[in-house]
């Protein structure tokens, strides 16, 4: 998906892979906050998710 | 690809990049609380085991502060027993110290009575000593006085040993005279008058002759019962002399009194005197004996 650059005076849009990408972040942020709380419960507790 | 769904993808991602930010925020920012949990813990237990010790040594103390109670209790019993007798002695010391200034109070009066008394005694002894000296010197003259008379009275003595003599003398040799001459006139029916002397004698008071007894005994030689008089064996020549009684006696038994009247050289004549003219065996009868004694 790469952008197309509409002329002759029709709206300008993004390409569809600009929203890929925006989605591979998202995923990526989200995938790094799980990461993250998974390493500080563990390191905290050592456990993910069992409550001794 | 339509609106909707690029909306939606923006959106999303917005929403996740938010949500991740508050949760990695929250996350990185919340306590540790298995680590806080592990303090506590480990500061529960040694609190814990604090208590334990706390409690230990609390018992300890108090076992030992019941017996330093007790031990106590005892010390103070003890020395209540020796604080009551201690009173008790206390107030017998005060009870004897009380009788002890009494004592010394009674003793001091009678130690000032006491020394007025000597005072007075040594005033008494200054004058009885003055007048002792006043009197042995009166003594020593006294004595010097009673040497002079004593030696004037042996002088005396001697003198009126003399002089008894000498009367003693005289009378012999007046009797002697009277006798002769009493034998003379008798034959001619006369008697000498008594001489009165020239100078009158003058009573003097004097020590009474010793007495002896006469102890002249006869016996009766007449007796006339009708006037009551009888005559006996002994005379002048014996000592008989006018108004001597005689003692009329037969054996052990008194008859009655001879009281003499008359009297010769060798007989004399009296007046019978207590006769028991009712029992004529008591009459005096011749032979009876009589003397001047019983």
């Amino acid at each position: 998906m790469s952008p197309v650059v509409q002329s002759h005076g029709k709206k300008i849009t993004a390409a569809d892979n600009l929203y890929t990408v925006i989605l591979a972040v998202a995923f990526l942020v989200v995938l790094a906050a799980a990461v993250f709380v998974t390493y500080q419960c563990y390191s905290q507790y050592d456990t993910i998710f069992k409550i001794q | 690809m339509s609106t909707l769904t690029k909306v939606l993808i923006v959106l999303l991602t917005i929403a996740s990049i938010f949500l991740c930010g508050i949760v990695v925020t929250y996350v990185a920012n919340a306590d540790n609380y298995k680590k806080k949990y592990d303090n506590l813990n480990s500061n529960y237990q040694a609190a814990k085991k604090n208590e334990d010790n706390a409690k230990t040594q609390l018992n300890n103390t108090i076992e030992e502060k019941n017996r330093d109670t007790e031990k106590l209790g005892e010390q103070i019993a003890s020395l209540e027993e020796q604080i009551n007798k201690l009173i008790s002695d206390l107030a017998n010391a005060e009870r004897e110290r009380d009788d002890a200034n009494r004592k010394v109070n009674n003793w001091a009066a009678i130690v000032m009575d006491f020394s007025k008394t000597i005072e007075n005694n040594e005033k008494l002894v200054k004058n009885a000593l003055t007048e002792r000296d006043l009197k042995e010197a009166e003594l020593i003259k006294q004595d010097k006085e009673l040497k002079d008379t004593t030696a004037a009275l042996m002088e005396n003595m001697a003198i009126v040993k003399q002089l008894q003599e000498e009367s003693k003398r005289l009378l012999e040799e007046k009797t002697e005279l009277q006798n002769k001459l009493d034998l003379y006139l008798r034959q001619y029916g006369k008697a000498v008058a008594e001489p009165t002397p020239v100078t009158a004698v003058q009573d003097v008071v004097g020590l009474a002759p010793p007495v002896k007894d006469i102890d002249l005994s006869g016996s009766i030689t007449e007796v006339d019962l009708k006037n009551l008089l009888a005559e006996i064996s002994i005379g002048a020549a014996d000592g008989v002399k006018e108004g001597m009684r005689f003692h009329l006696t037969r054996g052990d038994k008194f008859i009655c009194d001879v009281v003499i009247l008359d009297v010769w050289p060798e007989k004399a004549v009296g007046w019978l005197d207590l006769v028991q003219e009712d029992q004529p065996q008591d009459q005096p009868q011749i032979n009876d004996k009589v003397s001047t004694n019983l």
